[in-house]
């Protein structure tokens, strides 16, 4: 039996007299997919924000790898081996491509302050490899964004930031990658090459996970292994997308309850 | 035993009270425009000089010892064209760094302080000297042991009667519905049929008039003012408001008599105190931000993400 | 200036006239400073002034010609780099003897090196510091007390005037881990007044009236208060400093490429352009702004020692809130994170009120003004951060 990739029992946070997330459990598996469903507000976002120490949960806790990183401030949480994008893609515009790729390797790169003061050959010869493995990569993700790989960041259309964030989460060789609504702003093409990007990175990376918050059915259909559904805070349905979209639970939370009642 | 403290307690409220008249000024300027107006101080210390002016030219040309009535002239005259002073400074500076990186702005109204404070040395005669400014009365209260100079109740009374009208005009009239509006969110309310140019302009003179009332007031308490004064009364102001937290009123008055009561206890003290009282107000300022990074009463910024 | 793009992508043109434009700008910029400081009359100054405003006017006109120069002194570095130390070590020897010109000349490398310092904040991690100033303070009076106390040598007193401000430094940044923006930006000027003050009121360290008396230093027996003689020229004692002074600017300017070139600069670069996004890189964002803190306060005080042996006399007003925000104003006015840049605010901002002189008293004014015309004109400074390259054909 393997150990899950990502472990989150009991999950809630509260801002003041507001339970933003409450008592969610989540299981992602080594080389799982998992789209995470539900409507505006619902609190998925925050929860990527809990699981990516942004913010600290109240109470529950959350395992990545056996590991408990509960708590753990964000910085930590991502050298641990999860990593995110943003719903609003928050990119570091002012610097070019492979910069921003570069800035994904902080965790796998080791140069601090006196390594670059007093041994500049060293600190330079890893800075180096490091962009040529960002080059590498900006290549494999889109030879579009590869063209453009000396341009600032902050001058890319929205669907290649969001292709550029995800080349900079995997920089980081993560173990668990959470996407926050990446077809958003997407056409349908766009949206075919992303789930298209995800499946090759997942073979070509044997035990990355995936976590996706996702409002395009199309895409919810068609990419993830799983799907959980969460609404006013709390998890209520998770399984095969074919067998939950027929929840009534679901339904209601979707459409609201009159509109699944006359379903 | 009794008077020292009641002595202590006034000199804690004339204090509070001027550092509050700044201090507002930082707090609205920085809620409705997001701005740090750092040459507030410098445009408030303006007042005392254009007061001292008006007195002049009243002396001379009117009436030879016009007395009290003068004063108050002079002092109305002063809050006016300093609160103009302060709608000409945005509109010829601060405004074209609202788009700008919050230290952009910052850099320039620090230079513009510089350039309100030259002016200042350099239009007024003689001005790199400092000016011996009238106090507003040297009449004093006997309360049985306690000396309450009149002037020290003057300024209470003014600070509070300008703190409730200011608001009251935020809380229950029209304009103040339209600034609280800007304050919220600059796009909707222009929705709203609100011209932003127009609340920020009020929002500086209302600022800058404040501001006025608040240096002409530190003036006559020492006795004297300098083209440079307004650089620490600025700091002080500043200071005042971002302890209480940016953007809130009732947290520069806050912030105000905080800083007041550390500068008071500190010179009533301490021997030497009043060379050790910058040291004790930046270091109470040091420490609230440590313990409370956004003030006391400033809202906790929650990232969005 | 469209294929000029595409040139760029061709293999290089003949390397004549990229020694040529490397050759012209240097020398063209060095005997344009040199009128400058040592131009009286003020016809001279002003005309100077227009020539240099020209200069930027046709930069700004025509953003080519700045990557033509780029490329150039990236086509010769070596050579650009040997005419650079050449020209920096020839240069007391054309300043006629004047001991002004090159009192002046110090204090802006001194300038240049605080603006450094400052950037490293500022400028790579735009994170708002007040307090250079105090913390070139805090380095002149410990090695002053140092020297005047125990008869420590300079050379002893640079490191560990270097060590103290950069405690000093670390315990100013531990703020930053919760404090942002305006709110850091008041703690780092109530840090800077607090210094000050205490500074002003403490007995040991001389009060309002300072240290006097400090000793000049000495290397193999020649004390910097000797004027030099070379080759039958004779050279003002203060070329003594300025050497010194130039040095140091080196060293600062080599940290500042090393620093900005690695992993470090990278992380800083993304914290000032999203720290919460550089939280989620894995960077530590609270040291690395600590680490800011300590750079800056390490390189000014630095400054900090060499000026307060260069002057003998320090006091307190030597170290004002507002000489921390003079030494923004340069960093802002030269161009956020451009080592280039940087230096150019620190000299045009201190030979600028000097030079202005002749205007008495308006110069004040006048700085005021031209800071406030250049933030809005140009706001990314004279010259902006430009892109990384990293090393290897691109």
């Amino acid at each position: 039996m393997t150990r899950s990739a990502l472990q989150v029992t009991n999950l809630s946070i509260r801002f003041g007299g507001l339970v933003a997330v409450a008592d969610v459990d989540l299981t992602l598996n080594p080389s799982e997919v998992l789209c995470i469903i539900g409507p505006n507000g619902a609190g998925k976002s925050t929860l990527f924000n809990l699981i990516s120490g942004i913010y600290r949960p109240s109470s529950g806790k959350v395992e990545l790898d056996g590991r408990d990183i509960t708590g753990w401030p964000a910085h930590r949480i991502a050298a641990a081996g999860i990593a995110r994008t943003f719903q609003s893609s928050r990119l570091f515009n002012d610097l070019t491509l492979v910069d921003n790729v570069v800035i994904g390797m902080h965790t796998r790169t080791r140069s601090g302050v006196l390594d670059a003061l007093l041994r500049p050959r060293k600190a330079r010869a890893e800075l180096t490899e490091a962009a040529e493995r960002a080059t590498e990569l900006i290549r494999s993700i889109s030879p579009h964004l590869y063209a453009r790989r000396h341009m600032l960041a902050g001058a890319l259309p929205q669907a290649d930031r969001r292709r550029l964030e995800i080349a900079r989460a995997l920089a980081s060789e993560p173990k668990v990658i959470m996407l926050d609504e990446p077809s958003s702003g997407m056409d349908d093409r766009d949206t075919d090459a992303l789930m298209a990007d995800v499946r090759r990175v997942m073979a070509e990376r044997p035990g990355l996970s995936f976590l996706i918050i996702e409002h395009d059915m199309r895409l919810v259909a068609a990419l993830p292994d799983r799907v959980a559904v969460i609404d006013y805070g709390r998890k209520i349905a998770d399984g095969q997308f074919a067998e939950v979209r027929l929840m009534p639970r679901v339904q209601e939370a979707y459409l609201g309850q009159k509109a699944a009642q006359h379903a | 035993m009794d008077a020292l403290v009641a002595q202590h307690l006034l000199n804690w409220l004339v204090l509070g009270s001027i550092y509050t008249l700044v201090a507002l000024g930082f707090s609205l300027l920085f809620g409705v425009l997001d701005v740090i107006h750092f040459s507030h101080g410098d445009v408030s210390m303006a007042a005392p000089f254009v007061a001292l002016a008006v007195i002049q030219a009243v002396t001379v040309t009117l009436v030879p010892d016009g007395g009290t009535a003068t004063l108050i002239l002079a002092i109305l005259a002063a809050t006016l064209v300093v609160g103009l002073f302060g709608v000409l400074v945005d509109w010829l500076v601060i405004r074209r760094f609202r788009a700008a990186p919050a230290m952009m702005a910052l850099v320039a109204t620090v230079a513009l302080g510089t350039v309100v404070r030259e002016l200042i040395r350099t239009l007024y005669p003689q001005g790199s000297n400092p000016k011996p400014f009238p106090a507003l009365t040297t009449e004093v209260l006997r309360l049985g042991e306690v000396a309450v100079p009149v002037f020290s109740l003057i300024v209470i009374f003014v600070s509070v009667a300008t703190v409730a009208a200011l608001f009251w005009l935020l809380n229950r009239t029209p304009v103040g519905l339209r600034i609280r509006a800007v304050a919220e969110d600059r796009a909707v309310a222009r929705l709203m049929a609100i011209r932003p140019d127009r609340i920020f302009a009020i929002t500086f003179f209302i600022a800058s008039a404040i501001g006025a009332v608040g240096a002409v007031f530190f003036a006559s308490h020492a006795g004297v003012v300098r083209f440079d004064f307004g650089v620490q009364l600025g700091l002080i102001g500043f200071s005042a408001a971002v302890i209480g937290g940016l953007g809130s009123m009732q947290g520069a008055i806050l912030g105000s008599l905080l800083i007041a009561g550390v500068d008071t206890t500190v010179q009533m003290t301490i021997p030497d105190g009043a060379s050790y009282r910058l040291v004790f107000i930046f270091a109470l300022v040091i420490l609230v931000l440590v313990l409370k990074p956004s003030g006391v009463l400033g809202k906790p910024v929650f990232e969005k993400v | 200036m469209a294929n000029h793009e595409l040139s760029l992508a061709q293999p290089r043109p003949a390397t004549g006239p990229d020694l040529a434009i490397v050759a012209g700008v240097q020398l063209g910029g060095a005997a344009l400073l040199g009128a400058f400081l040592l131009g009286e009359k003020t016809a001279v100054v002003v005309a100077l002034l227009a020539v240099m405003g020209a200069i930027f006017a046709l930069l700004q006109l025509r953003p080519g010609l700045e990557e033509r120069i780029v490329s150039a002194f990236r086509a010769q570095r070596r050579p650009a780099l040997a005419l650079g130390v050449g020209i920096v070590l020839a240069y007391p020897f054309f300043m006629q003897g004047s001991s002004y010109a090159l009192h002046l000349l110090v204090i802006a490398l001194l300038y240049s090196v605080l603006a450094l310092a400052l950037n490293f904040q500022l400028g790579s991690a735009n994170i708002p510091n007040f307090a250079t100033g105090a913390s070139y303070g805090i380095g002149a009076y410990t090695s002053a007390l140092l020297a005047l106390n125990f008869g420590v040598s300079f050379w002893l007193t640079l490191p560990v005037a270097a060590v103290v401000a950069t405690i000093f430094g670390f315990l100013l940044g531990f703020p930053s881990m919760r404090t942002r923006e305006s709110y850091l930006a008041l703690v780092t000027i109530a840090f800077g007044i607090v210094v000050h003050q205490l500074l002003n009121n403490f007995s040991w360290t001389g009060g309002p009236n300072g240290l006097v008396g400090i000793p000049a230093p000495t290397i193999f027996g020649h004390s910097f208060a000797q004027p030099i003689e070379v080759l039958g020229f004779r050279l003002p004692s203060q070329a003594n400093f300025y050497y010194l002074s130039a040095a140091l600017v080196a060293l600062s300017i080599l940290s500042a490429k090393r620093l900005h070139d690695s992993r470090v600069g990278l992380a800083w670069n993304a914290l000032r352009a999203d720290p919460l996004a550089a939280r989620c890189q894995g960077i530590d964002v609270v040291w690395y702004k600590m680490l800011a803190f300590g750079v800056d306060a390490f390189l000014a005080a630095f400054a900090g020692t060499i000026y307060a042996f260069y002057v003998s006399y320090i006091s307190p007003d030597n170290f004002t809130f507002l000489v921390s925000v003079t030494i923004m104003t340069m960093v802002i006015v030269g161009g956020m994170d451009n080592t280039l840049g940087v230096i150019l605010g620190a000299f045009l901002l201190t030979l600028l009120p000097e030079k202005l002189r002749i205007f008495a008293d308006y110069r004040l004014l006048f700085v005021g003004v031209i800071v406030i015309l250049f933030l809005i004109l140009r706001p990314q400074g004279l010259f902006p951060q430009r892109p990384r390259h990293y090393g290897g054909p691109q």
